[in-house]
């Protein structure tokens, strides 16, 4: 499925639950315009690999998910032969017949995400997912795949993508990427979404929560933002809380509900030491404020 | 709609004013924001904003400049002055030497200077005090700075290569050497784990009573952040400031610059707890001090509360592989470890160096080189 304007793909995302911003939209239009892969760099829970997963929804594509971590090889990323196979094989076959081609020919070969995205007739959106955790080896041999769209497995050739996926890399930021790396994608960096926003985004994730508490608890998770704090909530939190508050019975935020829940906003105890009793207040009356006033 | 060619003419410009302002735009770029804007509506703002944007732009930081430069340029507001121009101001003061701006100076650290000139009076250029330089012999420094900085600790990288002393088996080679057996696996080739550098991060104060070592040790830091990735160099003075990405340039002296233009609490007094702190809860929590070597180059003196200083301290020698202290202090044989926030430092470091000279630069390499892992893990 294609989509002709930013218009159409933003609606389309719409209608597979995500509200992307314009900028967002865009850069998810010019990925799929240019060919391009586009890096998305945000804090994390503010939707980086959910836009993936819209895209995927709205494209009617297929999604492939390769989730970075350091270590992260060849192997796990690309191919790997299975060898317990390979060993049967050769000992069913006990007269020494079996040749090399027999034995590296596609029916061995285990595909790991990156040759699955490559090697297919199907529309594919491949999410290289949180990119920076990888290692710097793996980042420039991800170059070389993204450059050519093809992979070169030496006992069977090379293979080229017959249709180029969609590509959304994601990045926390817990290190700079290669320029190289950068130059070959679109960037976008997704920041906080506005409040209005941020409700709308609760109360499409979340139906049926009564309307003031998500207005209440978009309102005081963006006053957490506004502290100083190691880990600000992203939005996924702020869905997250207000399915807890629900669930709990909650019509509205008051002190007492905030203190106990605080743990489904906020991951880190020294966050939560610093949300405390004067500060706490303060931020639930606010909330309140805002919910009165809309 | 404009014609293809005013585009191409607006691309050009637009991307020689960002370039101006310090960013990489080459040939690729620019045909990209062509197409992109090929492939949106002209007549909205905000996709033109976009577009250039996320073809123009690749790292958070640049955005600000860049929304400068395009409201200037396309929307004709006045032309403000983007950050990157104010460089040239602050590299004049940094190389003409710490000793032309003592008037910014009021830092009480300075009662001590009786202990900290540390010079030997030789004139061999490796044993005099980085203090004592003059810009001339910081220069002929830079080479010798360089070759040291190239030294990096090794780590077993979780990738293997052949190895005939490896101990794991090539499970892919030894299936295809077994073919002309039979199948049976006779010839076993083995496997090891590639050794590749550890990761480096090196914390330096540049607070005032580090002023004369500062511009031999960002010299220091900017050859190592060359020699490869895997380095990491932040700066810390009243806060902390990353310098990584300022030191990725090929000229020191510029980088120098605009060290000093990010770290604006220059020559201001040390908090290195509460820098520790925003290094461990900012940096660290995301994995960058994790196995690293960690180099804390300071003189230790602390204006708020040691305690801090030692309790940060314990939180990064517990993700680190292992930390190094660096005190041009030091380098004077008297010196003892009495400011209060390098005594709440010390039971967490692994080694203590001096760093005021050339020699004990080779030193640190030394020691980088073949640094063992003290602490338990």
């Amino acid at each position: 499925m294609t989509h002709g304007s930013i218009d159409e793909l933003e609606a389309a995302l719409r209608e597979a639950d995500y509200l992307p911003d314009r900028g967002l939209a865009t850069a998810l239009y010019l990925a799929l315009a240019l060919e391009k892969p586009v890096l998305l760099e945000g804090d994390a829970g503010v939707g980086k690999t959910e836009a993936a997963k819209a895209l995927a929804t709205a494209l009617d594509a297929r999604l492939i998910r390769l989730q970075c971590y350091e270590g992260l090889d060849v192997a796990h990323a690309v191919y790997e032969w299975n060898y317990p196979r390979q060993l049967l094989h050769i000992r069913a076959a006990q007269e020494g017949t079996v040749t090399e081609s027999e034995l590296f020919g596609p029916e061995y070969l285990i595909r790991r995400p990156l040759l699955e995205a490559i090697d297919t007739d199907d529309p594919v959106v491949l999410l290289i997912d949180e990119i920076d955790r990888a290692d710097e080896e793996f980042e420039a041999f991800l170059l070389e795949v993204l450059s050519d769209f093809q992979i070169t497995i030496p006992e069977l050739g090379t293979i080229r993508a017959r249709r180029r996926p969609a590509v959304v890399l994601t990045s926390n930021r817990t290190r700079e990427l290669h320029d190289a790396l950068k130059r070959r994608a679109l960037y976008h960096w997704i920041g906080h979404p506005s409040i209005e926003r941020e409700i709308a985004i609760v109360r499409l994730r979340a139906p049926g929560i009564p309307e003031r508490l998500a207005v209440e608890a978009a309102a005081f998770v963006r006053g957490l933002r506004s502290l100083d704090l190691a880990k600000p909530p992203g939005v996924s939190e702020t869905i997250d809380w207000a399915m807890a508050l629900d669930a709990l019975g909650r019509r509205e935020l008051d002190a007492e509900v905030v203190q106990q829940t605080l743990g489904s906003v906020l991951k880190y105890h020294e966050d939560i030491d610093a949300v405390r009793d004067a500060t706490l207040a303060r931020l639930v009356e606010e909330a309140r404020a805002a919910s009165a006033a809309s | 709609m404009a014609s293809g060619d005013a585009i191409v003419g607006h691309v050009v410009t637009f991307g020689r004013v960002l370039r101006e302002a310090g960013f990489e735009i080459g040939p690729g770029r620019s045909t990209d924001a062509v197409r992109a804007l090929g492939a949106v509506d002209l007549a909205r703002r905000d996709d033109v904003y976009f577009s250039l944007r996320q073809t123009l732009v690749s790292r958070r930081d640049e955005l600000a400049v860049f929304d400068r430069a395009f409201d200037a340029w396309f929307l004709r507001a006045p032309v403000q002055p983007a950050s990157g121009e104010q460089a040239p101001e602050p590299m004049l003061r940094l190389v003409e030497g710490a000793a032309s701006d003592g008037e910014d100076g009021g830092d009480e650290e300075r009662d001590d200077d009786a202990l900290e000139v540390g010079a030997s009076g030789q004139e061999l250029l490796r044993d005099k005090d980085f203090a004592e330089l003059s810009d001339v012999e910081l220069v002929r420094l830079r080479e010798l700075i360089e070759r040291i900085a190239r030294t990096r600790p090794l780590r077993r990288s979780r990738r293997t290569r052949r190895d005939s002393l490896g101990e794991g088996v090539d499970v892919r080679g030894m299936i295809r050497r077994s073919l002309r057996t039979g199948g049976d696996p006779v010839d076993r080739p083995l496997r090891a784990r590639k050794k590749v550098p550890r990761r480096l991060v090196l914390l330096c104060d540049v607070s005032g009573s580090m002023d004369s070592y500062a511009r031999a040790l960002l010299l220091f830091l900017h050859a190592a952040v060359g020699a490869g990735r895997g380095v990491e160099a932040f700066a810390f003075g009243t806060r902390l400031s990353r310098l990584t990405p300022d030191l990725a340039t090929r000229d020191p002296m510029a980088a120098l610059a605009r060290c000093t233009e990010e770290v604006v609490d220059w020559g201001s007094g040390t908090r290195i707890g509460a820098s520790l702190r925003e290094f461990n809860e900012v940096w660290g929590r995301r994995g960058l001090s994790r196995g690293a070597i960690v180099v804390v180059v300071s003189d230790g003196w602390e204006r708020e509360d040691p305690g801090l200083v030692g309790r940060e301290m314990a939180r990064l020698a517990r993700a680190a592989y292992a930390v190094i202290w660096v005190n041009p202090l030091k380098g004077n044989p008297d010196y003892q470890p009495l400011a209060g926030g390098m005594r709440a430092a010390l039971p967490f470091v692994d080694r203590f160096l001096a760093g005021h000279n050339l020699r004990s630069l080779e030193e640190l390499a030394t020691v980088l080189a073949g640094i063992e892992r003290r602490h338990a893990a």
